[in-house]
């Protein structure tokens, strides 16, 4: 019996005594919304923004508090950085939450590699974060700006890269275990979006800039930056980055206007895209042929047309695959003349169709790139014209 | 009851035969009852010319006094004669011929039966000069009515429950189960009290076997008084030490005819409304007798509900502790704010917060039974304004801690069967413990124990997780789903192997 009553309580004991070693209450924690890291003088300066519980409840009364806290750091190194930042938070940063990371300009310019690591690394940090650049701002810069409506600057950023990626197709989202993908590989090119602040950067700090109808300073998704190997090269505008995704098969949906045969504009709705690219190579020149299949609807009609009539869909088919080849072309030129960046793979796309003939031409690919024949062909099919068919506010 | 058994039992008892006089074995009579006054003994003389001296004997109050008047003191009284040449033997042969118009009499020849028969309300006769006593049957007391059942309600299904009294409630699974193989065999336990039991099963479905361990585990039983049928289930029950209710039990005629019909054995005990049936298998316990009266597709997901709900009752307390306070990666960035929000504030780690609750709420649940129906109302407003409004207004608990609570409340009212929602109320406790030291690892551990106890337990030599563990895949029919009344045409394997198939033409 003595025995019995001894085992029972060095079980009870082993439990009390070892139990709890991971415990941590939600109250002693510090949600991480979003993390920065610029590059200055040669140290690592994070950013962290931390969600401040009593001002998203939603049973509190209209506050002049900020919904998050940000705190920065320097240091040699991230992790070092972020330690440092513990004596500056009341409480444990948690990072199992952190929805964004933003990278500074400078440091995308210097280079991402060894930054990316620790995020990559650490065990508490979630993967499926997403990470952005800022653009002509530091990554401290981005984080200092309070959105309204959606009370986390970090959540409103990841919708509205959602967003856009979806319905405009200027952006990519790319997470952390795509980027550790590609910066893995030598001579890798890849795309982060791009995040700008527009308006008076000292403004976006203040309570104010989330009091007023309209706000004075906003985050705006500019379109994609491109990175060879882990270093920034420059950046791609709204309408190259939209090419941009249509060749690399990452359109969801977005518009094409095209121009009318008499006065006006007509405007399309993309609803499905659907891109193939096959590399070939004949007598030594490699040749890419890009075949792009879209479905579209009439989405705004601002001139004079029948459409009614079978011809004039032809018509808007034809007209719309002018355009995105039109638009595809340029951007081309763009990256293959003014950036030299294979962003989309094409090299792969040979090597996967002529093995042996790429390996002859491996060594030269970035001299021979720029000058690729690149033959997009573009086939659009109109399924309808909305609600309405002829506009009745023409007659 | 039969005599012979009676005698069995009061085996270690001294047997004193009657005397011849009756004078003699009155004042016995009075002296082992100790002169109470609700035994009446009615004295008076019988037959002309001849007078006898008889006497009649009965407790007031367990005996009919119409019948007694009507068919016993007025018949002998007025029509009985005697002459000089009536041997007592006679005398007695024409009192059972011809005088005593009651349905049931017996010879009873020492005290302990004759004690025992007074006192279940038969009344004795006793003439001069015979050793022997003639028992009648007048058995009558005021009983509950028949009416709905309170613990196991069904919308649609008999309206009737059983009642304190034995005859009264095997007469009710008579009145289900009319056929000659519906046998009960009976037993009187406990010194003091007499009670009497009544194993109930279907001769050719229920497995000889499993009575013969009934009755045997029944014989085994050494007890001064049986009040209630909890006595007999844990005194029979296989296993002494689980949380987990290993004999079923029931206040439905129909439930106890469906378990009888699946070859299981119904115990009823004297004085209670509540029927036991074994074997009990754990499935048994979220089945509603309503399950087999409704649509098979209604049936199987109000079945799947119920799993739901018993997992939902054992763990989510301790789920939202582990999550809270270990896990909070796994929680969906929007969640965990939400809960961050309101954590904001609550002086107490989430343990301490749900174990404060959760014994709340049990005080509640308790005070809510215990208490007089007439303040019923004074322990809801206290129970919702202070319990649940304040405190969370107070920023004492945070709101989606009542949440929790709230729903493991409802949910552990959600088992057709009180037994077993009183286990998961209990594990709840000790689940809540190791996830606050071990978190989702310390649950999973502890639901695993808690699997290998279920798997391990018997019910009369029944794996009581069966038809899930041994998996008996016939048996799924009824077990998790419930298929169409067309399709349930075989009994369950493990109860019974004897007659196996539900039906004539099936066979």
């Amino acid at each position: 019996m003595k025995k019995t009553i001894l085992m029972i309580s060095l079980i009870f004991l082993i439990s009390i005594l070892s139990g709890c070693w991971s415990k941590r209450e939600l109250n002693d924690l510090a949600l991480v919304a979003a993390l920065g890291i610029d590059l200055i003088d040669d140290e690592y300066a994070i950013s962290v923004q931390v969600i401040d519980p009593s001002q998203i409840s939603s049973k509190q009364t209209a506050s002049r508090q900020a919904p998050v806290v940000t705190y920065h750091a320097k240091g040699k190194t991230v992790f070092e950085a972020i330690r440092k930042i513990l004596a500056l938070s009341p409480r444990k940063l948690y990072f199992a939450h952190v929805q964004l990371v933003v990278l500074g300009e400078d440091l995308a310019v210097d280079g991402i590699r060894d930054s990316i690591d620790f995020l990559a690394r650490d065990q508490e940090i979630r993967n499926d974060f997403t990470i952005i650049v800022s653009q002509q701002a530091t990554a401290k810069d981005i984080l200092n700006v309070l959105t309204p409506i959606e009370k986390i600057p970090a959540k409103k950023m990841l919708n509205s890269l959602t967003v856009t990626q979806d319905a405009w197709g200027s952006t990519s989202e790319v997470d952390v275990e795509d980027l550790v993908t590609k910066l893995g590989v030598k001579n890798q090119y890849f795309v982060l979006s791009a995040i700008e602040i527009q308006g008076d950067k000292s403004l976006g700090i203040d309570q104010t800039n989330v009091e007023r109808i309209e706000t004075p300073v906003t985050l705006n998704f500019t379109g994609l930056a491109i990175f060879k190997e882990d270093k920034l090269i420059g950046y791609l505008d709204e309408y190259d980055s939209k090419s941009f995704n249509y060749l690399n098969d990452n359109i969801k949906s977005t518009i094409e206007i095209i121009a009318c045969p008499s006065d006006g504009v007509l405007t399309t709705e993309i609803t499905q895209s659907k891109t193939t690219t096959k590399g070939s190579i004949k007598n030594g020149s490699p040749t890419i042929n890009v075949s792009i299949d879209i479905v579209q609807n009439v989405a705004e009609v601002k001139c004079d047309i029948n459409l009614t009539e079978l011809t004039t869909i032809d018509w808007i088919n034809r007209q719309t695959e002018l355009s995105i080849k039109k638009n595809i072309d340029e951007s081309l030129h763009v990256l293959q003349q003014k950036y030299n960046a294979d962003v989309l793979g094409f090299g792969e796309a040979i090597h996967r169709a002529d093995p042996k003939e790429w390996k002859k031409i491996k060594e030269d690919w970035h001299t021979i790139y720029p000058n690729v024949e690149v033959n997009v062909k573009v086939n659009v099919n109109t399924q309808g014209s909305g609600t309405m068919q002829n506009s009745k506010l023409k007659e | 009851m039969s005599n012979a058994e009676n005698d069995n039992l009061l085996e270690n008892k001294t047997i004193t035969s009657l005397s011849t006089s009756l004078l003699e074995n009155i004042k016995t009579i009075q002296n082992s009852l100790g002169n109470s006054n609700d035994i009446i003994i009615r004295e008076f003389l019988v037959g002309k010319p001849m007078e006898i001296p008889i006497a009649i004997i009965y407790t007031d109050g367990l005996a009919d006094n119409t019948s007694i008047n009507d068919f016993v003191l007025e018949s002998i009284m007025s029509n009985f004669e005697v002459t000089s040449e009536t041997t007592l033997q006679e005398i007695a042969i024409r009192l059972k011929a011809y005088c005593i118009t009651v349905g049931s009499i017996k010879d009873i020849a020492d005290f302990s039966s004759l004690l025992n028969a007074i006192l279940s309300g038969e009344t004795i006769l006793l003439i001069d000069g015979l050793a022997i006593g003639i028992s009648t049957s007048t058995k009558h007391f005021k009983d509950r009515a028949i009416t709905e059942p309170v613990t196991e309600a069904v919308i649609r299904g008999p309206r009737e429950s059983f009642t304190e009294t034995l005859r009264t409630n095997t007469a009710l699974i008579r009145r289900k189960i009319k056929s000659p193989n519906l046998w009960i065999k009976s037993r009187v336990i406990g010194e003091v009290t007499q009670t009497e039991i009544a194993v109930m099963y279907i001769n050719g479905i229920a497995n000889e076997k499993i009575v013969k361990e009934v009755l045997h585990r029944l014989d085994q039983i050494d007890i001064d008084g049986i009040l209630e049928s909890g006595y007999i289930e844990q005194l029979i029950q296989d296993s002494k030490f689980t949380l987990f209710p290993t004999i079923y039990n029931s206040e439905r005629p129909d439930v106890i005819a469906g378990e009888l019909l699946e070859g299981k054995i119904a115990i009823l005990v004297d004085g209670t409304p509540f029927v036991l049936i074994v074997p009990a298998l754990f499935t048994s316990f979220l089945q509603s007798a309503e399950d087999y009266y409704q649509s098979a597709f209604i049936s199987s997901f109000i079945r799947l509900i119920r799993f739901i709900g018993i997992s939902l009752a054992l763990v989510a307390p301790s789920l939202y502790i582990s999550l809270t306070t270990f896990h909070q990666e796994m929680l969906p960035t929007s969640l965990l704010i939400s809960i961050y929000a309101q954590r904001e504030g609550v002086p107490f780690p989430a343990f301490v917060e749900a174990l404060i609750m959760e014994i709340a709420f049990e005080v509640l649940r308790e005070a809510g039974l215990r208490m007089p129906r007439m303040i019923g109302s004074a322990i809801s407003i206290v129970g919702t304004l202070i319990i649940g409004q304040a405190a969370v207004e107070a920023g004492i608990v945070s709101a989606a801690m009542v949440i929790i609570v709230a729903l493991t409340a409802i949910c552990s009212f959600l088992f057709p069967a009180y037994g077993l929602s009183n286990s998961i109320r209990i594990l709840r406790f000790p689940l809540m413990g190791l996830a606050a030291m071990f978190g989702l690892f310390g649950i999973f551990v502890g639901i695993m124990l808690l699997i290998i106890h279920l798997c391990s337990l018997r019910s009369f030599g029944v794996p009581y997780m069966s038809p899930y563990a041994p998996l008996i895949p016939k048996d799924q029919k009824d077990a998790l789903i419930v298929l169409p009344r067309g399709s349930l045409l075989t009994r369950p394997r493990l109860i019974s192997q004897i007659n196996n198939v539900r039906g004539r033409k099936n066979r």
